[in-house]
C-alpha cells in the first residue's frame, strides 16, 4: 500500500473494504462498506443503511420532535456532490 | 506572522488545532492532519458542533472541500482559564 | 473514468435511480457518458409517493448531477475488481496532482 505524501483523500483510500460513515446533505447519514471512490468522491457502498432525520414541530406544544427513517440497500452508488463528510464508523 | 500567500498559511497550520466552518451551521474543531488544493480536509480528534451545540466526536474525519467556508487556528486556552 | 466504466458494464441492466428531488425511477440502462449522465428506457415510477408526474414517459435522459443514488444489482458487481480499480484510480489522481504541482 502506498503510504507516501499525505492527502485527505488517502484517508478515504485506506478505508477501502472497510465500513464507513458518510454524512450527506439533506440530513442523511449512511453506513456501509466502501468498495470504490473517485476524486469527486463518487462512491459505491454495499450493505448500506441510510438514516434520514426530520425535525417535526408539534402544532400544539411547539416542541421539536426528531424523527428518523431508515432504509437499507444491498449496493449503492452515491454521487459525490451530496457528500459533506466521511469517517470510520462512530463508536458509541 | 507574515505569510506570503494562502498556501503558506495552510502549511503553517498543519498539525495545529483548527476550527473548520462549513457553509451550513456545522463546525468541526480538531487537529488539521492535511488538506489539498480543493480544500478537502482531514482532521484528527474532531468535535462536531451543530448550531452551537456539541453533537459528535470523531477520531478521524474527511471533509469534502466544497462545503468548507473557512479554516482558522483555534486559540490555545490557558490552563489558568479552566 | 472509474464510474463511467462501472455504468458501462451495467448497460442493459435494470436499475433504480433516486434523484435529488426524491423522485425514484426504474428503467433499463441504455447509455452513459463521461459526465455520468444516464439514458434509460422502459421507465416506471418505483414509489407511488415519489412518482414522476409524466407516467407516460418511456425513455429518458437524466442529467448526472441531479442523481443522488443509483441502486445497483449486487450480483452484477465484482467488488474485488471495483476495489482494485479504485486503488489504481487513487494512484492516477496522485500522479495528476504531482504533475499539477510540478507545473506551478
Amino acid at each position: 500500500m502506498n503510504l507516501e505524501v499525505k492527502e485527505p483523500i488517502d484517508l478515504v483510500r485506506l478505508s477501502l473494504g472497510e465500513k464507513i460513515y458518510i454524512k450527506m446533505r439533506g440530513d442523511r447519514e449512511l453506513r456501509g462498506t466502501l468498495h470504490a471512490f473517485d476524486q469527486h468522491l463518487n462512491i459505491v457502498l454495499s450493505n448500506v443503511e441510510e438514516v434520514l432525520t426530520v425535525i417535526e414541530i408539534d402544532e400544539e406544544t411547539n416542541e421539536e420532535i426528531m424523527k428518523t427513517t431508515r432504509r437499507n440497500f444491498e449496493m449503492l452508488y452515491i454521487r459525490g456532490d451530496g457528500i459533506i463528510a466521511i469517517a470510520p464508523p462512530k463508536r458509541f | 506572522m507574515t505569510s506570503k500567500s494562502p498556501s503558506d498559511f495552510l502549511k503553517n497550520i498543519i498539525g495545529k488545532p483548527v476550527i473548520v466552518k462549513l457553509t451550513s451551521s456545522i463546525e468541526y474543531k480538531g487537529i488539521l492532519a492535511c488538506l489539498d488544493a480543493y480544500m478537502n480536509i482531514s482532521l484528527e480528534q474532531a468535535e462536531e458542533w451543530i448550531e452551537g451545540q456539541f453533537k459528535n466526536k470523531y477520531a478521524d474525519i474527511f471533509i469534502r472541500g466544497n462545503n468548507v467556508f473557512y479554516v482558522t487556528p483555534q486559540k490555545k486556552r490557558n490552563l489558568q482559564d479552566l | 473514468m472509474l464510474f463511467y466504466q462501472l455504468f458501462k458494464s451495467l448497460i442493459g441492466q435494470t436499475i433504480t435511480i433516486e434523484l435529488k428531488n426524491d423522485i425514484m425511477i426504474t428503467g433499463k440502462l441504455i447509455s452513459v457518458d463521461q459526465f455520468l449522465n444516464l439514458k434509460l428506457s422502459d421507465v416506471q415510477g418505483t414509489d407511488p409517493k415519489k412518482n414522476p408526474i409524466l407516467s407516460s414517459l418511456k425513455t429518458c435522459f437524466i442529467r448526472g448531477n441531479v442523481i443522488r443514488y443509483v441502486l445497483l444489482p449486487q450480483d452484477q458487481i465484482d467488488t474485488q475488481l471495483l476495489k482494485e480499480s479504485a486503488i489504481k484510480e487513487a494512484a492516477k489522481i496522485k500522479e495528476e496532482e504531482r504533475k499539477m504541482q510540478n507545473r506551478k
